[in-house]
């Protein structure tokens, strides 16, 4: 009898778990209003505000916005809701993350079937391209980009005796080398480092300013043998020999201490990360300002906004999106919150250009930012990239940290890549 | 309903219980007490058994949670073998587990003797505040704890820059990472160890002390001979659950060193193997191989379990 019992139990709870888990097996499509949908987004990017004009605008609509955590929480959240749960109408992606979810695109609703292939000409092509399959269906659009430049501290330069006002500044590093020759002239002046650190500032940037990145043309893997990666790697070594760094991994407690006390006087900032020096550094306020990235254009970052398919109400979701990232939407988003337009139409909008910002000592920054992103050469971004991009970081902080020798990096980064890719 | 009833109803009434109301009264009193434990084991099966099983089966596959699954047999277990990331997870468990734990107990029995000293003032004060760590958010410890530690900036590097060495970048190292982990778990849970000892000795009795007193046994005798061997059985329960909770380390890894996103450093010095996992399993979405590495946690738990199993069928058979 109980021999019987038992694995008839396991087994009748295990078939009521699997056809929960099952996509598709979507009991839970009763009605819902039609003027309700549920936004899932992440911390730190303050989308209320975006929504709240929404509503504002739309008073019978509303929207129940779930700020889920990180970008890297909020994909993996949206995974498991893939997987078998409860999906969100609407869900940010970041850009890394997004090519993941591009492997199997059966899981968003195309939005070209809701009226995305008219307006997709209105985005940066290279940007919208990300967020295509091959055969045309359109899962995401964007909603920011990450330009590129520089920020520094007027005070500390003056006190080392360069130049502050930001077009001087700018014409200090045309290129990274001049960039550390800088570097060297300030640590001679104040025995103080320049840069926060290699890995970020130097790498990251670099890398990202390429025509390829870690997979090729025909999206195959080729980070080991693109030499555009290897140069990236080898300035940020270049760099790190110079002795011109803090040290200091970005996001770490000591990066975030360093930044108020100004124990560093440069960091490479794409547009989003204006608003993390801002809230980790209130004290500093007026003190820096913002200088073109060496090399003059290169974007990292941006996000999309996209519809998983089981929705229950994805025409409020698209609605949603068609008014809030259309040129004018994203120009009133970027003039309330900074986040940069993917629409090119509005970067020549005087009032894009006469945006600034009182804490970067009232620099331009619209001019600035688009200024970096306009004539980027696209490259492809594949589901591995972001685990290459941390496996090689990692090598440059460990080489930091005095845990790998310079001439090892390389090696020590591409055994690295090759173990994280397994699996 | 009620015609099954009338039988007993009718037995009762004449007080003469039958033969048939004797065997169904039989078999209810044998399957009553299964009803009563029911409950849980229907909840373990839901969530303890059947998704260990599950994992076992999800192991076997190239399995993307949102998109194509394949059987690869084996595949994913020799894959982990020959990955260096796993031994030096399995490397980075062990020591944080054994630099955590050890300490710990020592410190558990030391503070719990003191606690349990009848001349203590405001005893319940001390009892109730070593507590204190335990019922602290495990994050809100960490992020101090890694502001303690940090190279530059910290107060511990303060203390050993004013003592005129140089700053360790504890972070950033084997050891100190390591160290720093360690002495967070410890934090958390050496109270709540105390207060289990704390327990134990209550239902000592007082006059043994006292005997031992008269007959000039010092405090380290008293605690040698009397505090130890009453406080066996509770050791040996401290230290299977410690054991257990301390080859599961998570959270402390997984926010006390962001560089690097979830290989708690650079080199992925202080990555434990459950943060091994939760990166394979749902930073890559790598289920199959995740599961894998959950496999191999669950082996290695019972090995050291049944280690422990035999070392306390030992310490138990050991009479004072």
């Amino acid at each position: 009898m109980k021999r019987v019992i038992t694995p008839a139990a396991i087994l009748a709870t295990a078939v009521l778990l699997v056809a929960g888990c099952t996509p598709g097996s979507n009991s839970d499509s009763g009605s819902s209003d039609s003027k309700t949908f549920e936004f899932w987004s992440f911390t730190g990017i303050n989308q209320k505000a975006a929504v709240d004009t929404y509503t504002k605008a739309h008073p019978d609509v509303r929207v129940k916005l779930t700020e889920v955590g990180s970008t890297s929480e909020t994909a993996q959240a949206l995974t498991t809701a893939l997987a078998g749960g409860k999906v969100p109408d609407l869900v940010l992606i970041q850009g890394d993350d997004l090519p993941k979810f591009m492997q199997s695109p059966e899981n968003f609703v195309d939005l070209a079937t809701l009226g995305a292939d008219q307006k997709k000409g209105d985005y940066l092509d290279w940007v919208m391209k990300q967020s295509m399959t091959e055969d045309g269906k359109i899962i995401g659009i964007p909603t920011d980009v990450g330009g590129m430049a520089m920020v520094y501290r007027t005070d500390l330069f003056k006190a080392a005796g360069l130049p502050t006002d930001r077009e001087q500044v700018s014409k200090l590093w045309p290129t990274w080398d001049a960039l550390l020759d800088v570097g060297r002239r300030y640590v001679q002046a104040t025995g103080k480092p320049f840069l926060d650190n290699v890995p970020t500032s130097v790498f990251f940037q670099a890398v990202n300013q390429g025509s390829e990145r870690y997979y090729g043309p025909d999206r195959k893997l080729s980070y080991d043998k693109n030499p555009q990666v290897k140069a990236a790697f080898d300035l940020a070594l270049k760099v790190h020999a110079a002795g011109i760094t803090a040290k200091q991994a970005s996001w770490s407690t000591g990066w975030t201490a360093g930044m108020g006390k100004g124990d560093f006087a440069a960091v490479s900032a794409p547009s989003w990360m204006l608003h993390a020096i801002k809230t980790n550094a209130p004290g500093t306020a007026g003190k820096w300002d913002v200088a073109t990235i060496p090399g003059g254009s290169g974007n990292w970052g941006g996000s999309y906004l996209a519809i998983p398919k089981r929705a229950k109400n994805a025409k409020a979701a698209w609605d949603y999106i068609a008014e809030m990232q259309s040129p004018a939407g994203q120009l009133a988003h970027f003039l309330q919150q900074g986040s940069l337009p993917t629409t090119p139409s509005v970067y020549s909008d005087p009032q894009l250009l006469a945006k600034t910002d009182p804490f970067f000592s009232n620099a331009p920054i619209g001019k600035i930012y688009t200024d970096s992103v306009v004539g980027i050469k696209p490259f492809y971004i594949g589901p591995d990239d972001p685990t290459i991009g941390i496996e090689l970081l990692n090598a440059l902080t460990s080489v930091e940290q005095g845990k790998v020798a310079p001439d090892q990096a390389w090696s020590t980064a591409l055994t690295n890549v090759k173990n994280a890719l397994r699996g | 309903m009620t015609t099954v009833l009338r039988p007993a109803t009718a037995a009762k009434a004449t007080g003469q219980p039958t033969r048939q109301r004797r065997i169904q009264l039989g078999v209810r009193e044998r399957l009553a007490p299964y009803a009563y434990i029911a409950p849980f084991f229907l909840l373990f099966f839901i969530f303890g058994l059947f998704p260990l099983l599950f994992t076992f089966y999800v192991a076997l596959f190239d399995w993307d949670p949102i998109g194509e699954r394949h059987y690869v047999g084996l595949a994913n277990f020799s894959e982990l073998v020959d990955d260096p990331r796993f031994w030096g997870a399995l490397r980075n468990t062990f020591s944080i587990w054994l630099l955590s734990t050890v300490p710990q107990l020592l410190l558990a029995l030391g503070m719990a003797h003191v606690l349990n000293h009848v001349r203590l003032r405001a005893a319940t004060l001390f009892r109730m505040s070593v507590l204190v760590p335990y019922v602290t958010s495990v994050a809100a410890t960490t992020i101090v704890f890694a502001q303690l530690f940090d190279r530059d900036y910290g107060m511990l590097n303060w203390f050993i820059g004013l003592l005129g060495f140089e700053h360790i970048d504890f972070t950033a190292s084997v050891w100190g990472s390591h160290i720093m982990i360690a002495t967070m778990v410890a934090w958390r849970w050496t109270g709540y160890n105390t207060l289990l000892y704390l327990a134990s000795l209550q239902s000592v009795p007082r006059d043994l002390y006292e005997a031992a007193a008269v007959d000039g046994a010092n405090g380290w005798k008293q605690f040698r001979h009397i505090t130890i061997p009453a406080l066996r059985p509770i050791i040996v329960f401290t230290v299977i659950t410690s054991t257990i909770g301390g080859l599961q380390i998570f959270t402390e890894p997984l926010l006390a060193n962001p560089v690097g996103g979830l290989t708690c450093g650079a080199a992925r010095q202080c990555q434990t193997l459950t943060l091994f996992l939760y990166e394979q399993g749902f930073g890559r979405f790598s289920f199959g191989y995740g599961a894998a590495v959950g496999v191999a946690l669950f082996v290695i738990v019972v090995i050291v379990a049944a280690i422990n199993y035999l070392l306390v069928t030992r310490i138990r058979s050991e009479r004072p």
